[in-house]
Parts: structure tokens; C-alpha cells; sequence
């Protein structure tokens, strides 16, 4: 028997994914665990095994595509077996309910379901859109990309707030697709009475590749952009002593096997400091919320943890960490940065992040200007370690010498306090048995 | 109602008959010998000459309309041609006494009447008195066509040749004819000979012509007004209407005040020719009942309007009667009535084929001919020989000719041209002038210094803003209110136009139904502030007479619904005369209306729609007392009607919006402007009239549960309506929802959502949307939240049809099926 296969849900805050890419063709043979398509929130990247054999009798959705989640994508069946009566229905779900036409002054069912309810399953075709004026006006205007909008206005109409999302979450056309989209006609070229001036060398096919944006790098663009555009960053640098803290990651790392500990880094350990020091510092583990004229100070520590994958930068939030041991953060930490290189991590772990730690020292950064993710106040570079010189009882002695670069935003706090927290870290850090011990 | 007249029941009930004195049915006698004491042979040519005139011209249009050709001038005219042959001596007669300041009004049929008092003026007036008039007139546009086509030896054939040519040219739809072609056949007239419009609406002169005997009477003005309507116009309310308007007791009993002013009746004689049908219903005898309608002068006065049939087939016998009609209105015994008795032997127009009556009945009447009866008179008379009347006669025909070609001919006589001018008859439909007085020369009467009137000494006091110092709401007895607003520029513009007269229903010692003129009267003179009688049409069709003889009126009508008893003289009368005049006329009426609430389905409607379809009316709807101030000062400096609409709901309310409440002087808000009374930035909000209060109850609980940001524009006018300050709102917000109270189907809102969408129709992310009162009869108040757009309705509308709210769950159903449904059925 025919099955629908749905777009699942990745997480309460999504909506609708995109499909980023069909493994299978129409009428290939599917078995169970095969990849049948790729797609992506706006957030993360994700694969959809088959659950079912059988022969991918019907696409629904193309690449590209938005498609609301648990709406069809796709149908796996017998090679001629009957699916009209699967699309009719599916067909179905898009006429609004007109039966039901309520009497006068009851009160009526929310309409939500159906006004906001997209046209289900089916990419989005530009052309039979019902668009407000304004709505295409604004889509024009900005290029974005209405095949992936998700209608919200009267009777399933797209509306500008409807596109206006579409640009908040980037999506937009790429040059290359508009240009696809609205190719010149020939004629309109051959007739061009003035003669061309030489294509830029530059513009030769040859020397250049056009990739399309990916819907994580337009999301992360939109918000590295606005973190730079609407925020007053800046960045403090300091180092500290790491010898201690070596020292102690070198006899955890010893005793691991035996006491049943994870591999705990030394990333973690700056984590379990972060943790620990930052509840004394609330204007940094903080939002700054400022149409609701509010600094929001968190009770707990939510870090954020960047981590760099093949999709790009994506940032899961270790939740409450103040509250975990070295070993459980350890743990989790190692959970949410392999979650999230494999693209498998939920959408609702990717939110919520009080305050940031990005790490490029196994990369050999000596200090960099790390960018705040928005709303926080506040994100901690670590860099690598450099040996340095300071002078002991009269004697230049040699010591490990971490490096941490701290942006924060100087709307929420001045220089002195982050100053302050950068030396208190410092301190924990080089003290990080006593930070074990409390 | 005046406590100087208190009626009590002995005298009501005291045993008495009515007796009636004998109306004279054509009992003029007099014979040749006797008249020729009264008349010289010039005077008896004249009136032949004259007949004759009106018989070519009237030939002429004969042969045009069912021969397309005459005197070898082929033409084809697909206008209107109601001609009068057979009344030639009726019109004659009428005209013979009368001179330019006696005021005439015609009917459909009124080409005779226009030559008649045309060729008695051009008699009557010397020379150069008549070469000036013809010389400004139209800027001498016509006199310079004639003197070159139609030069004469002297003024007075001149004279005759501009009249004709005039009037012809008109009838053609030349741009050369009295009205520069806009008025026609039915609507000719030339006000500098004392002929004022003619009417294609049976009856419709009947109460203008009272208000430009009124103008007469308030403003001691010399002459006398004559109604000249067709025996067909008795079954017309509106006639009969201003028979009554016209015989009211007050204007000898009451506007003498202690004989200080006149106390004369209206000069007006309600002139009847009556030809016997009104198209093809036979008045006498199959349509009426009265027999001779002579007999209705005795139901309206003890005078019994002086009534009497006359013989309308011997001018002579004509002019006896006008001669001394007229002599009695100069007395101030008016009003009378004549039922001038003749026939038309034409059709009703050249496609009557006269089903309804016999070919021995049109034989003996044209064996009857009261041209050829008085040529024969006049011959066996020894006055002149068959050799004199038939030189006339070659002259006329050959006059008649030569007329006929010029206004023919399109070098000459041309159209308009509209694409040349593609607004020349837009610029006509409205004067757009500010007078703020009509006559600079007099001084306004009234009985006390302004500063002493009543109202004014309690408008002083009062507080002009809502709020006060401290931002609280200033208590009912001391806040200045709407009415108070309308009331200023009223009690202003009588301090300061002497012509400007004010009556209605209950107006003087009610002080309107509504109180807007409460404690005036004490200031104001009968003449120029007093109480009509229940008569909407002859109210309104009053005013308009008043208006177009140069005088400024305000006339109330109370409800609005009740409009629909001033149809007529609204939309046809008001709304046209200033167009259909070419600009000559100018209509200086303010019609005040108020819409009602709590009063049900025939008290309680919002008919802003009806007039805002005619053209040439304008329109306001003002909903706060600084904009009800500033547009009725606006529309007493004007010179076009202008429909003020009120609202009960709302009398009295202060002002909320102005900073610094009503200003105490002169204000003066530009009619057509809409004003933004609350601004913001997610959605426009248009409201017109009362809603104004619902739409900003609405605003605030969009705000408050949903963080919409309404921007709220009160429409203030209705027609002309600039929409920039809409359209600039819609660009900003992209949606907009238009609310007001008159019945959705066909209003104004609708009628703005439309025009909306045509300006503004990119940058639109909904359609826009008319909110409306619902398509019924308007239900008791109880029920009244369900029917006029109210706060829950208009953000349902909103939810439903332009931006979905988030959590709203709608009670009122604006669904698409809702709506298909409701206008399948119609409701």
C-alpha cells in the first residue's frame, strides 16, 4: 500500500524545512534506511531515512522547496499502484473547509488553522500565488525568494508580513537564480544597436563557481550582520597562567579509564570556569532586549557552544551548566558538538544561549574579535597557548600563557565590569583546582 | 406654535361654516370696441407678431424632429421638442404685463413662454439699457454673432434676432446658446429678461418659483414670481406643497413684528396652462378630480389664492386676468392662482401619436386657433389689413429661416469642445466661489447686537475642549459641543450677510428639533428665521429659488430620511441648476440633515450615499464641534450646495482632537480634507461621520490586545474628497478598512475602498475593505449593536478580511461564503 511520506517536525519552534536535496529519483527503488532527501531548518541540516521499501512512486516537494512539517513530501509504493486517491487528498487539504459556514454571532472557529495552514506539500509555484500588492512589491523590492513563503493573510493570501518573514530568515534569491528566473530574451540582445564594451576579464565563466547560499549561511550572515550592525562591541583580550590547568586535564586524561571520566578538554574545563564565574557578572549572562527596555539577567547559565561544521557555524546551548559537574558538562558538551557536526541536532537546542564560548586555539588564533550572537551581551574567544616570560623571585621563568578574548556589548556594560569578569575568570582558571574543590 | 397665538378649544370648537365665494370660469367678455381703449394697434400687432413667432419657431421644430429639414435646411436633432402650438395667446397674453423683474419659471414646454417675455421685454426696455445686456451678456459672445450674421436697422430687431438665436442655439446644444448648450430644450431661460429656468420636471417650478418669491418678500425686492406649470403638475405633491408653503398665515401675521417689518403675502401666482393632459392622462376628467383647476385655489387660503379660469385661447382675456393677478401680489395679497385653459394641438413631443384622444377633437381646437381667431378679430376689427399680417408673417417665417441656418451651422454656432476642453462642463459643476456676503449694501436685519443674543452670551461661557486644565472631562452643561459649532458660523453669517435666511421644520421657536439654533430666536426676525410647514420638497425647492435669485439659505430638513421627500428638488433641482446653467446661477444652500439613532428604520439612517451619487452636490460630514464649525463656515462662505450631514449620536460631544479645543474666532476648514485624528503605522482606519468614536474604540483595543498600531482618518467631507492624505497613510500602512453607519451596499465606503484601490493598489497587501451598517431596515436600539459597525465588528472585519489577528476568534461572520451569501440574497 502506498505511504505518505511527511516533513517531520525537528523541534516545537519549526515550522516548515526546506529540501535541500533528493538522493532518490522518481521510480528508484527505496529500502529501509536509505536516504531519501536532505533538508534543512533554518537552523540545522537533516537526512530522512526511509522507513518503509518500496518504489518512490511521487515527489511532492522539489529541492528548494518549503514545505510545512508534517506535510506529504513524498510516496513510497508498488510499482502502479493507484495513488490518485493519496494525492486527492492531499490535494484536499488545501481547499478551506466552506461547509461549515458558521451562523452570525456565534463565536467562530479560529480561523488559524485554515488562513494560516500554506498550501500543503506542493513547492510553492510562484506564479499561482495569491500575493497582496504591497506583499509582491516588498518581494520584488528585496528578491525574496516567494517560492519558500508560507502564506498567512485572508483565504491563504501571501501578505507582507508573510514576506517580510521570508527576509528575516534570509531567504532571498540569489543573483544567479533571479537572473535564471527572468532570463533576457535573445532578441532583446540581438537588437542591441550599441556596440557591448568588453566583458571584464574578470567575468569570465571560467575563473569563477557561483554556490548557492545555504540556508544556514544566510541565517548566520542575517545574524553576524545584525550583531555588528546594531551592537557597540568591543573586545578585551587577557591571558593567564595555564600551567595548573594543564596540569590538571593531564591527570584526568591519565585516570579517565579508570575513575569512568569522559575525555574531558580543556575547551571543557574553560566552559566549567565560564560557568562558575559568570553568575557574579549577571550583565553578561544577559539578553539585551532593548524595544522591551529591558537587560534580561539570567538565573541560570545557558552557554552557547560554536561549533564549526560543514554546514558552517552553529552554536547548540548547553542548558543550566552551572549546575553540572566537569564530567557531566564534559558529557553533554561532547553530545551537542557531535549532534551538531552531524547536522542531527534539534532546532530547540540551537536557541536560548545566555552567553557564548567560541574556541579557535587549536587553530593557532592568538586573540580575535569574536562576534556576540544577539540578544547576549557577551561571547569568549579562547585562544591557543604561547609561552611566555615573567619574572619569579627576580628569575624570568617560562609558563604557559592561555589567551581569551572577550566581546561584549557596551550598551549593556561598561569596560571595567567585563574587565572584572575576564580577571575573575583568569583567576578561577589559573586556580581551577579551588574552582574543582567549591 | 408661536406663544403669541394661543389657540384654545372654545375657539376651536366654535359652530361655524366655511364659506367659499364663486370662482369666475372665463368670464372675461370684453369685446374688440371695449379693448380699444386699452390698447393701440401697435400693442395688438405686437401680440400677434408674437404669437405668430412662437407658432414659426415652434414649426420649425416641428418639421426639424419629423421632416429633418426646414426651409431647406436639412438638420437632424435628437433632442427633446415639447412644443406649445396652440398656446401661442396663453404665453402672449401672460407675458404682455409683465416686465423684468417679474420673475418667470417654465415648464418642459416653455419655448412660447420664453419668446413671449422675451419679445415684451425687448419692447419694454430702452435701448441702451437693452444693447448693455446683450453686450455682457456671455461676455457679448451671442450679441457679436448676431450683429454679424443678423445684423438689424435698430436695437429692438436685434434684440429679437439675439432672443431667438439665443434660445434656438441653446436648443441645439451650441455653445453659443443661453446656457453655452447645457441646459437644452426643457431648460432655457435668460435670467436678465426675468425668465428663469424652465424645468423638465413636471412641477418642479412650483416651489423654486416660491423661493424666489420668498427672495422677493425677505429681501424687498420690486415684482412679482410666476409658477407657470402644467395642469399634469397638480398631482404633484411638490406643487401642491408650495401652494401651501406659499399661502402660510405667518408671512401677514407674524413677519410684521409690530409693524416694523412687511407683513405682505408671497407675490406669486401659481400659473397654470392648462392644456388638459398631462402627456396623455386627461386631467379633466379621467387623472383629477377637481374639474377646473381653478377650484384648488380655494382649498389653500380664505382668498382662495384669488383663483379663476381664463379663456387661454384670447390673449386678451389673458392679459385681463395677469394684469390684475399681478396687481393684487403687489399688494401683498398673494398668493394667487390662474388656470389658464388652452391646448396643445402638437403631441406631447413629436413622437406622440396621440392614441389618447380623437382626430375631431385636435380638428375643432385647431379650427379654434387663437392665432388665426385674433388675425380674423383683428381684420374685422378695421385694425389692420390681411396685406399687413401677411408682411408679418413673411418676416417671421423668413427670420425663423435665417435662425435656423446660424444655429445650424457649426462654424458659426459650435459644440463645446470637449476635446479641445476636456473639463469645460467639469469646471461648471460647482462655483467654488467665496462670498461671504451676497449683498454688501444693506445691513443685516436683526433685533439685537450680537453680543446680546442668548446663546451666544451662553456659548461664552462655556468650555471648548473635552478635557480641561487638568485633563478632566468638562461637565455637559459647560462644554462647549457640536451643536455649538454649527451655531457660531450661523449666528456669524447673519450678523454679516443680509440675504441669508434660515428655516425648517420646528426651526424658530423649537430651535430645531436637535436645539442647534436653541435660543436665537429672541436676535432674528420672522423674514429671516422661521418655521416651515411639514413640506420637505417645497423647503428644499425653495431654497433652491431663494439661491438662485441671488440670496444665501440654510434649510433643515431634520432627519435625513426624510431626503427621500425632497428627491426631486435634491437631485435634480439643487444639485443641477448650477451646471445646467453653464455658471450663470450660483447655490448658495446649505441643506442641514441629521441622522438619526434610537429612532428605527425610518429615523435612523445615514444617506450620505444618495447625494454623494448626484453630481454637483457637496457633501460633509463633520464629527467634531472644530470641524462642524470650520466646514459650516466653510459652506456659508461658499456658493455651491453643500449637504450637511450631523449626527445625534454625537450633538453632544466636546472637542477631543484640537489642541486647544474650538477656536473662539473665525475658522474655516477647506471642504474636502480629511484629517488624520490618530496616527499610526500598521493599518489606516477611514471613518465617516459618528463611527469616527467606534473606529477609535476599535483603535485603542487593536493597541491594546493585538499591538496594532491603527492609523484613524476622518473623512470630515464626502464629495470633493482629496485622497492624498489616504492614499499617503495606505502606502504607509498597506491596508485600509473604511467604517461609517449608512448601509454597506452602494455607500460611500464602498465607494472610497474602490478609488482606494485604483490609487493605491501596489502598494495594497489586502483589498480595501467597506464597513458598513448591515442591509436591513435599522433595527430598534436595543438591537443596534448588531447592525451599525461597532468596535468587535470592525476588528473581526479586520481579522477576517485584511491581517489575520493572532488569537482572535471572531463573533461576527465576514467569511467569503458569509459574503456571497448575503449579497446572492440580497441582504
Amino acid at each position: 500500500m502506498a505511504t505518505l511520506v511527511i516533513m517531520p517536525r525537528q523541534g516545537q519552534s519549526v515550522e516548515s524545512c526546506i529540501i535541500t536535496e533528493w538522493k532518490k529519483k522518481k521510480g528508484d527503488r527505496v529500502e529501509i534506511g536509505d536516504v531519501l532527501f536532505t533538508y534543512e531548518t533554518d537552523k540545522a541540516s537533516f537526512e530522512e531515512a526511509a522507513k518503509i521499501e518500496g518504489t518512490l512512486l511521487e515527489i511532492l516537494a522539489d529541492e528548494g522547496d518549503i514545505v510545512p512539517v508534517l506535510s506529504p513530501v513524498c510516496i513510497i509504493g508498488e510499482p502502479g499502484e493507484d495513488i490518485s486517491t493519496l494525492l486527492a487528498e492531499h490535494g484536499a487539504n488545501e481547499v478551506p473547509k466552506e461547509e461549515n459556514a458558521p451562523t452570525a454571532v456565534q463565536p467562530l472557529e479560529a480561523p488559524a488553522a485554515q488562513t494560516v495552514a500554506p498550501s500543503e506539500g506542493t513547492a510553492v509555484d510562484v506564479a499561482s500565488l495569491k500575493i497582496s500588492p504591497r506583499a509582491r512589491r516588498l518581494a520584488e523590492k528585496t528578491g525574496a525568494d516567494l517560492s519558500q513563503v508560507i502564506p498567512t493573510g485572508p483565504n491563504g493570501r501571501v501578505i507582507e508580513r508573510d514576506v517580510q518573514r521570508l527576509l528575516d530568515l534570509g531567504l532571498t534569491m540569489a543573483a544567479a537564480a533571479k537572473a535564471a528566473l527572468a532570463p533576457i530574451p535573445e532578441h532583446a540582445v540581438t537588437h542591441q544597436e550599441v556596440p557591448q564594451p568588453a566583458a571584464p576579464a574578470s567575468a569570465n565563466e571560467a575563473e569563477y563557481r557561483d554556490v548557492n547560499i545555504s540556508a544556514v549561511r544566510r541565517v548566520i550572515a542575517k545574524s553576524m550582520h545584525a550583531s555588528l550592525s546594531t551592537m557597540a562591541q568591543l573586545t578585551l583580550n587577557a591571558s593567564f597562567d595555564a600551567t595548573k590547568l594543564l596540569a590538571i586535564r593531564a591527570t584526568l586524561k591519565e585516570r579517565a579509564e579508570t575513575l569512568g571520566l569522559p575525555n574531558i578538554t580543556l575547551n571543557d574545563m574553560i566552559l566549567f570556569a565560564v560557568s562558575r564565574t559568570i553568575l557574579s557578572h549577571p550583565d553578561l549572562n544577559a539578553h539585551y532586549l532593548e524595544e522591551e527596555g529591558v537587560i534580561r539577567q539570567f538565573t541560570s547559565v545557558n552557554l552557547g557552544i560554536a561549533v564549526d561544521t560543514e554546514r558552517g557555524l552553529l552554536v547548540p546551548t548547553l542548558f543550566g551548566a552551572e549546575k553540572l559537574s566537569l564530567a557531566e558538562l564534559s558529557a553533554k558538551a561532547k553530545e551537542l558538538i557531535s549532534a551538531a557536526q552531524k547536522g542531527s541536532i534539534s532546532p530547540d537546542l540551537l536557541r536560548g544561549a545566555s552567553f557564548t564560548v567560541t574556541n579557535l586555539g587549536a587553530l593557532g588564533i592568538e586573540s580575535f574579535t569574536p562576534v556576540i550572537n544577539p540578544p547576549q551581551t557577551g561571547i569568549l574567544g579562547v585562544c591557543n597557548i604561547t609561552r611566555r616570560v615573567k619574572e619569579v623571585d627576580g628569575k624570568d621563568v617560562f609558563y604557559p600563557a592561555m589567551g581569551l578574548s572577550l566581546t561584549f556589548d557596551h550598551r549593556a556594560l561598561d569596560g571595567a565590569p567585563a574587565a572584572r569578569f575576564l580577571r575573575d575568570l583568569c583567576t578561577n582558571l589559573e586556580n581551577f583546582d579551588l574552582l574543582l574543590a567549591k | 406654535m408661536p406663544k403669541s397665538q394661543p389657540i384654545y378649544p372654545e375657539q376651536a370648537f366654535r359652530p361655524d361654516v366655511i364659506r367659499f365665494t364663486d370662482i369666475p370660469v372665463c368670464q372675461y367678455n370684453k369685446t374688440l370696441e371695449e379693448e380699444k381703449k386699452n390698447y393701440t394697434k401697435d400693442d395688438f400687432m405686437r401680440i400677434y407678431h408674437d404669437m405668430r413667432t412662437i407658432r414659426e419657431f415652434e414649426h420649425m421644430l416641428n418639421e426639424v424632429k419629423t421632416k429633418g429639414a426646414y426651409g431647406g435646411i436639412e438638420y437632424n436633432y435628437p433632442g427633446p421638442a415639447h412644443l406649445s402650438i396652440g398656446q401661442e395667446a396663453s404665453a402672449v397674453g401672460q407675458a404682455f404685463p409683465l416686465d423684468i423683474n417679474d420673475l418667470s419659471f417654465g415648464s418642459h414646454r416653455s419655448h412660447g413662454e420664453i419668446i413671449a417675455r422675451g419679445l415684451v421685454a425687448i419692447h419694454k426696455l430702452p435701448e441702451n439699457e437693452l444693447y448693455d445686456i446683450m453686450k455682457n451678456f456671455l461676455g457679448g459672445r451671442i450679441l457679436s454673432i448676431v450683429e454679424k450674421h443678423m445684423p438689424a436697422d435698430n436695437i429692438k430687431k436685434l434684440a429679437q434676432n439675439f432672443l431667438l438665436y439665443g434660445a434656438l442655439a441653446e436648443v441645439f446644444a451650441r455653445s453659443t446658446g443661453f446656457n453655452l448648450g447645457l441646459g437644452g430644450s426643457m431648460h432655457c431661460f435668460f435670467i436678465p429678461f426675468g425668465l428663469m429656468p424652465n424645468n423638465a420636471i413636471v412641477g418642479g417650478s412650483a416651489p423654486i418659483a416660491v423661493g424666489a418669491a420668498l427672495y422677493k418678500r425677505c429681501n424687498g425686492k420690486p415684482g412679482i414670481v410666476i409658477a407657470n406649470i402644467g395642469d399634469g403638475a397638480l398631482g404633484r405633491g411638490s406643487v401642491l406643497e408650495a401652494m401651501n408653503f406659499a399661502s402660510m398665515d405667518q408671512f401677514t401675521k407674524l413677519w410684521g413684528m409690530d409693524g416694523k417689518y412687511s407683513d405682505k403675502g408671497l407675490p406669486i401666482l401659481f400659473n397654470i396652462f392648462n392644456n388638459i393632459y398631462g402627456m396623455g392622462g386627461q386631467t379633466w376628467g379621467e387623472t383629477a378630480g377637481y374639474g377646473y383647476a381653478a377650484r384648488l385655489g380655494a382649498g389653500f387660503t380664505p382668498t382662495q389664492m384669488h383663483s379663476e379660469r381664463v379663456n387661454g385661447y384670447d390673449p386678451l382675456a389673458v392679459i385681463d386676468a395677469v394684469s390684475r393677478k399681478k396687481q393684487i401680489l403687489l399688494e401683498g395679497k398673494g398668493p394667487a392662482l390662474l388656470d389658464i385653459v388652452t391646448y396643445r394641438v402638437s403631441g406631447h413631443s413629436p413622437s406622440d401619436s396621440s392614441s389618447y384622444r380623437s382626430q375631431e377633437e385636435i380638428d375643432a381646437w385647431i379650427a379654434a386657433d387663437p392665432i388665426a381667431a385674433f388675425r380674423k378679430k383683428l381684420v374685422e376689427g378695421s385694425i389692420a389689413t390681411e396685406d399687413e399680417f401677411d408682411a408679418i408673417d413673411e418676416m417671421i417665417v423668413r427670420r425663423t429661416e435665417e435662425i435656423m441656418r446660424l444655429a445650424t451651422n457649426d462654424e458659426i454656432s459650435p459644440r463645446m469642445d470637449l476635446d479641445k476642453e476636456p473639463d469645460a462642463i467639469a469646471n461648471l459643476m460647482f462655483s467654488n466661489q467665496k462670498v461671504p456676503s451676497f449683498d454688501t449694501t444693506r445691513k443685516p436685519d436683526m433685533l439685537m447686537p450680537k453680543d446680546e443674543v442668548p446663546r451666544v452670551k451662553e456659548i461664552k461661557n462655556k468650555v471648548r475642549s473635552a478635557l480641561d486644565k487638568d485633563g478632566k472631562p468638562v461637565p455637559k452643561m459647560k462644554l462647549y459641543n457640536i451643536r455649538d459649532g454649527i451655531f457660531e458660523p450661523v449666528i456669524d453669517k447673519l450678523y454679516e450677510d443680509p440675504t441669508l435666511i434660515i428655516y425648517g421644520e420646528d426651526n424658530r421657536d423649537w430651535g430645531g428639533a436637535f436645539g442647534v439654533y436653541k435660543k436665537m430666536t429672541e436676535a432674528v426676525p420672522y423674514h429671516r428665521f422661521f418655521n416651515a410647514p411639514i413640506s420637505e420638497a417645497a423647503i428644499v425647492g425653495s431654497a433652491v429659488g431663494y439661491a438662485m435669485c441671488g440670496g444665501r439659505v440654510i434649510v433643515e430638513l431634520m432627519y435625513a430620511d426624510f431626503m427621500g421627500c425632497a428627491g426631486d428638488e435634491i437631485f435634480n433641482q439643487l444639485a443641477k441648476w448650477q451646471a445646467m446653467s453653464a455658471g450663470i446661477l450660483k447655490m448658495p444652500v446649505v441643506l442641514r440633515v441629521s441622522v438619526g439613532s434610537k429612532y428605527g428604520a425610518q429615523h435612523s439612517q445615514d444617506w450620505t450615499a444618495l447625494v454623494a451619487h448626484i453630481p454637483g452636490l457637496k457633501v460633509v460630514f463633520p464629527a467634531t464641534p472644530a470641524d462642524a464649525k470650520g466646514l459650516m463656515t466653510a459652506a456659508l462662505n461658499g456658493t455651491d450646495p453643500v449637504i450637511f450631514f450631523e449626527s445625534q449620536r454625537i450633538y453632544d460631544l466636546g472637542e477631543e482632537f484640537l489642541p486647544g479645543g474650538v477656536p473662539e474666532g473665525y475658522y474655516e476648514i477647506k471642504i474636502g480634507e480629511p484629517d488624520i485624528k490618530r496616527p499610526g503605522k500598521d493599518i489606516t482606519i477611514l471613518s465617516i461621520g459618528a463611527a469616527l468614536y467606534r473606529v477609535l474604540k476599535a483603535a485603542d483595543m487593536l493597541k491594546e490586545k493585538y499591538n496594532i498600531s491603527a492609523e484613524v482618518i476622518d473623512a470630515r467631507s464626502i464629495v470633493p474628497f482629496d485622497y492624498t492624505k489616504v492614499i499617503e497613510s495606505v502606502k504607509k500602512t498597506g491596508r485600509i478598512l473604511i467604517v461609517g453607519d449608512a448601509c454597506e451596499r452602494n455607500s460611500v465606503m464602498k465607494d472610497m475602498a474602490a478609488n482606494i484601490a485604483d490609487l493605491a493598489f501596489d502598494y495594497l497587501d489586502a483589498p480595501p475593505v467597506a464597513l458598513g451598517s448591515r442591509n436591513w431596515i435599522t433595527p430598534a436600539h436595543e438591537y443596534e449593536e448588531y447592525f451599525f459597525p461597532y468596535p468587535e465588528a470592525i476588528i473581526d472585519c479586520i481579522h477576517e478580511r485584511i491581517l489575520p489577528l493572532e488569537g482572535h476568534v471572531p463573533t461576527h461572520d465576514f467569511t467569503d461564503v458569509a459574503k456571497t451569501e448575503r449579497l446572492r440574497r440580497g441582504v
